[in-house]
């Protein structure tokens, strides 16, 4: 017995040193020219992270000799491009940008993505790291087994507050759910023309933000797999998020996303804007807001601190001819190296060691603001969740149902008893359909 | 001959192919695609007529045939009136400066995109410069595209403020075609301006607004950029149209099959309404 465990043990060993000295051969045997002359197709979604990588477009190129070719996308556009290429499993598109907490498990259950896992081992430059890469992120973007992309960024709703509005008026940064509606009562007295508290509030943006109130509040979006919107704390979460929106929000944040939220913000308009990390360059454009403002995750409720973490990723589609290549792409641009160069350009990196980096730490030593979005960011890192929306298939249209639910509330259409009783109904009917 | 014939078969063969793979095959394909389910997994499979029993029994289809007629009509209603005004208006003003004249029509030129942003910012509750306008003037600031009673109203606003224009040229080139005799019997019968309008103008230019009618009507029956620049069919569901609908069933929740159903209807909509109308022209003719 004891020497066919030894044997055993000898086995995993012998596993293990052979796997070791295959991935050393694989980071030794790299070479970024080895696709040289060959041609990727690109599909972008015209956002800061795309853009930002596409300001270094001819450093791959100069690299690799790998021809970029770019298709630049609004997030939807892009979606609906790729629905088109991929549901026709066309071999047009070799990389494209998606978001797993979105659309992971739909496009993974349709067999659209290649498995990154094999390319990660096997294909590596000798300082790509992959184990650097946050760990919550990597395994978000994993469905059944499979790799389907590699992180780009980390991103998540944070609370952006102007701290001279709190001071002026007598208020104390919120430090709980409840307080927020008590610092806007309060600010809403103090001065009728600021805008006390500003989330997203259009239908299919909002379940972004509502998520992380959800969470907070102890609720769940599905419970011995029934939708949960009409729990307690569900029914907690849906009125707390409708009636702060309703109360203390703008006129018009019903078709309120992050454009309206970085606007009203950046104009001086409101003193809370619960809204994306990524928006941060946008709101201190110009500089108005670089002293006035404070940045923290959404403050804890019964359930604690659960903040919402999620992140864009770089993925190979599983009909490409030349995923070779493109996994270069992928590797490029999620390497040390890159994400150091776009950490400075405000994209947040989902590498520890990059936030450690001299030159990012310098960069973010230069204005307190940077440090205090890095910590906060840090802090997402370390406790966020990924579910936005149901962690079912049809996660987008199940977005639909949660938006709806806050929508009917905001406007009064329906009480949250009914409203709740509504979306439960469908969302159940869509669990089904599954 | 019969050379001659082949030829003009050969010669033509490529067009005809063209137009087929261009226009048939679309149609045919997605009649086919309304008869099929997809699943969340993109597998499909046969449904028959399932796809459009679902539709008979959705609430948010009937919602939406009501919004896209609500909004077709309103905004057809509106951009006949502006558009006729207009056109007698640079039918009149024969003086107009070449600028101004290039002024008055230069929204429909504009891509609805670029137009639609463009109203984002001005409709905006808190920061545009509508309610600015409005609380300036003493007047209570509205919602706009925020508020479920007002969003298909205004979005009716914006495509008249936009497709006013198009219409007035239809017009002005309906109005110049005009006999002069006529005006001049009238004008020696001593009719009065706004008699010569409603009894002469009116009455003639009938086939060319309805000619108008059927080129917008197929835009406003479609209508899409727009919403979905602005409101992507919201606030709630207010301005959820049947196109807007089909779109984010087919486009967002992956439903290919329902959404191809809900297009095919709304083609057959289209047809119907461009029939009917065609029709009215026939009838107005002179």
């Amino acid at each position: 017995m004891a020497s066919r465990r030894q044997n055993g043990l000898g086995r995993i060993l012998a596993a293990l040193a052979l796997s070791t000295a295959a991935g050393t051969a694989g980071a030794q045997d790299f070479d970024w020219k080895a696709h040289e002359g060959e041609q990727i197709t690109f599909l972008a979604n015209n956002n800061p992270v795309a853009t930002a990588i596409l300001k270094y477009q001819d450093d791959f190129t100069e690299k690799t000799g790998i021809d970029l070719k770019v298709d630049s996308y609004q997030e939807q556009q892009m979606r609906q491009r790729l629905l088109t290429v991929l549901n026709a499993r066309s071999d047009e598109v070799d990389v494209f940008m998606t978001l797993p907490s979105r659309e992971g498990r739909q496009y993974a259950a349709a067999g659209w993505y290649a498995d990154l896992a094999p390319f990660t081992t096997e294909s590596v430059s000798p300082d790509y790291n992959f184990d650097g890469l946050g760990k919550a992120l990597v395994d978000a973007a994993r469905f059944d087994g499979t790799l389907t992309g590699i992180p780009l960024n980390i991103e998540g709703p944070v609370l952006y507050y102007r701290t001279d509005i709190f001071e002026k008026c007598g208020v104390d940064a919120p430090a709980t759910i409840a307080e927020i509606e008590t610092a806007s009562k309060a600010i809403q007295e103090c001065d009728s023309s600021i805008t006390p508290f500003a989330s997203r509030g259009l239908k299919p943006a909002l379940p972004y933000t509502f998520s992380n109130f959800l969470h907070n509040m102890g609720g769940q979006y599905m419970k011995d797999g029934k939708s949960a919107l009409c729990s307690p704390e569900g029914k907690a979460a849906l009125e707390t998020y409708a009636n702060l929106l309703k109360d203390y929000g703008p006129p018009g944040v019903v078709n309120y996303s992050f454009y309206q939220l970085t606007s009203l913000y950046r104009a001086g308009r409101a003193a809370m804007s619960f809204q994306s990390s990524n928006e941060f360059p946008s709101v201190m454009e110009g500089g108005e807001r670089l002293n006035d403002t404070a940045i923290v995750p959404l403050p804890k409720g019964d359930g604690g601190s659960v903040p919402t973490t999620i992140g864009w990723a770089l993925t190979i589609s599983a009909f490409s001819d030349n995923k070779d290549a493109a996994w270069y792409f992928v590797q490029w641009a999620t390497s040390p190296e890159m994400q150091a160069k776009l950490a400075l350009e405000g994209i947040a990196p989902p590498r520890q060691a990059v936030s450690q980096d001299p030159e990012y730490k310098a960069w973010l030593e230069e204005q307190p603001l940077r440090q205090q979005w890095q910590e906060t960011l840090d802090e997402l890192a370390q406790t966020g969740t990924s579910e936005v929306g149901y962690p079912i298939v049809q996660n987008p249209e199940s977005r639909e149902y949660i938006g709806q639910a806050v929508d009917q509330i905001l406007l009064g259409e329906a009480t949250v008893d009914e409203a709740c009783a509504a979306a439960d109904q469908e969302l159940n009917a869509l669990i089904e359909r599954e | 001959m019969k050379s001659a014939k082949s030829q003009l078969t050969a010669l033509g063969a490529p067009a005809v192919i063209f137009t087929v793979a261009m226009i048939a095959f679309p149609v045919v394909y997605t009649l086919y695609l309304s008869l099929e389910a997809f699943s969340s997994t993109g597998t499909t499979r046969f449904v028959g007529a399932g796809n459009y029993t679902r539709m008979v029994q959705d609430a948010n289809f009937w919602d939406g045939v009501t919004i896209t007629f609500y909004l077709y009509f309103l905004s057809l209603a509106l951009q006949l009136v502006f558009g006729t005004a207009l056109a007698l208006l640079l039918f009149r003003a024969k003086r107009l400066p070449g600028f101004v004249r290039s002024l008055f029509i230069s929204p429909f030129m504009m891509p609805p995109v670029v137009a639609g942003m463009m109203w984002l910012v001005i409709l905006d509750p808190s920061l545009g410069a509508a309610n600015y306008i409005l609380t300036s003037l003493g007047l209570p600031p509205s919602e706009w595209l925020a508020s479920p009673q007002w969003v298909v109203p205004t979005l009716a606003m914006i495509d008249t403020w936009q497709w006013s224009p198009y219409v007035a040229l239809i017009v002005l080139g309906g109005l110049q075609s005009l006999p002069p005799s006529v005006y001049e019997a009238a004008e020696i019968d001593g009719a009065s301006g706004w008699k010569r309008f409603w009894r002469i103008t009116l009455p003639l230019l009938l086939p060319t607004l309805v000619t108008a009618m059927v080129l917008r009507s197929v835009d406003l029956l479609r209508f899409f950029d727009l919403i979905y620049i602005t409101t992507q069919g919201g606030p709630a569901n207010a301005s959820l149209t049947l196109n807007i609908y089909g779109f984010r069933t087919g486009f967002e929740f992956f439903q290919l099959g329902y959404a191809s159903a809900l297009m095919v209807t709304l083609s057959i909509i289209v047809l119907g309404v461009t029939l009917v109308l065609n029709r009215l022209r026939h009838a107005v003719a002179w």
